[in-house]
């Protein structure tokens, strides 16, 4: 299509449509919609919404937490000790100290020898593979301990053993934190 | 989009889930299930091997292009078996030669011997109740050196 033909189509769209409608009706509509967009977070479904989120789910009800990754398939707050992936953890968690979930905080580097475990996901309660990789480097904080243990097995099995510092593999051997990142979904226990 | 092209892309697509399939029909001897294989490996060995078997020099072998040319000399095939990793390993015996055929042939499937028989579970149960210990670095370099100078059968 040419630009002029274009143009004419255009110009035949604007002209009806001009001559069918009025200006007043164009605003009518359109304060319609936003004195009702105003009024939409009165509307007792908002509210209810609202209360849901500031109350929090109650962590014995067996409910998923309250979200706070963003995503409602990763429930959970990842600088917590009770976020799920750090259902088999043992140490300090990267959160705490300007690294995420997955990243070594500045000035510390990922050890590539990990202990690895599984925990269960509360949204889709299928179990994945977790790798606890160690940050290494950095100042010992000693803050935001958290032990949770799951599948853990005595240190004279050390490849199961999650109380070893594995930083191995790397320039410093100076434990700071550790991050959790999903390797797979596991498969279903028979 | 035409019928026809609709069609031609139908076909090369068949073609390709064909060819995938043929692929995975050439899967480890010995392995049951590759996928719960690879958990396994994943949630035992993968740690210190790191996931592509290179290891770390100093504190883990690797697995790489490396584990399949203990089988070509004499006495590799139980170190496999009996090197303290493997034989002190929380799995089952079951589990764990799935887990060994699975590994020689994802790792280092160009030295796997043409006549390679899989491990089977009675078999790494008997292996591994004689765990090697401090000699197994030894007995690795031992066994390596003799394979290079063998060559593959």
């Amino acid at each position: 299509m040419s630009v002029a033909q274009f143009d004419r189509l255009a110009e035949k769209v604007l002209r009806g449509f001009a001559s069918r409608t009025s200006r007043r009706s164009v605003f009518s509509v359109l304060g319609g919609l936003l004195a009702g967009a105003a009024a939409l977070p009165l509307l007792p479904v908002a509210r209810a919404g609202e209360g849901a989120t500031d109350s929090g789910a109650d962590p014995n009800s067996g409910e998923p937490p309250p979200l706070s990754t963003g995503n409602p398939q990763d429930p959970g707050d990842p600088s917590k000790c009770d976020y799920w992936r750090y259902c088999a953890i043992d140490g300090s968690l990267c959160s705490c100290f300007g690294g995420t979930v997955t990243s070594c905080p500045p000035g510390t580097e990922m050890s590539p020898i990990t202990w690895i475990g599984t925990c269960r996901n509360p949204a889709d309660q299928r179990s994945y593979i977790i790798s606890y990789n160690d940050c290494c480097g950095g100042v010992q904080w000693g803050r935001c301990q958290c032990q949770n243990n799951q599948g853990d097995r005595p240190v004279v099995r050390p490849q199961n053993n999650n109380e070893v510092t594995w930083c191995f593999g790397i320039q410093s051997q100076t434990y700071t934190c550790t991050v959790s990142i999903i390797l797979g979904v596991a498969l279903e226990q028979k | 989009m035409s019928r026809r092209l609709l069609i031609k892309i139908a076909v090369a697509s068949g073609a390709l889930m064909a060819a995938a399939a043929a692929g995975q029909s050439s899967a480890p001897a010995g392995v049951e299930n590759p996928q719960l294989a690879w958990q396994h490996w994943t949630l035992n060995c993968q740690g210190c091997h790191r996931p592509d078997a290179t290891g770390s020099a100093g504190t883990t072998p690797s697995l790489a292009g490396t584990a399949a040319k203990f089988l070509w000399v004499p006495g590799g095939r139980e170190y496999l078996a009996r090197v303290p990793g493997v034989a002190t390993s929380a799995l089952s015996s079951a589990d764990l030669a799935e887990v060994l055929n699975w590994l020689l042939w994802r790792f280092d499937k160009d030295n796997l011997p043409a006549d390679f028989q899989p491990f089977t579970a009675a078999e790494v149960g008997a292996l591994r109740a004689r765990p090697l210990r401090l000699e197994a670095s030894q007995m690795r370099a031992d066994l390596l050196r003799k394979a290079e100078e063998s060559g593959r059968p």
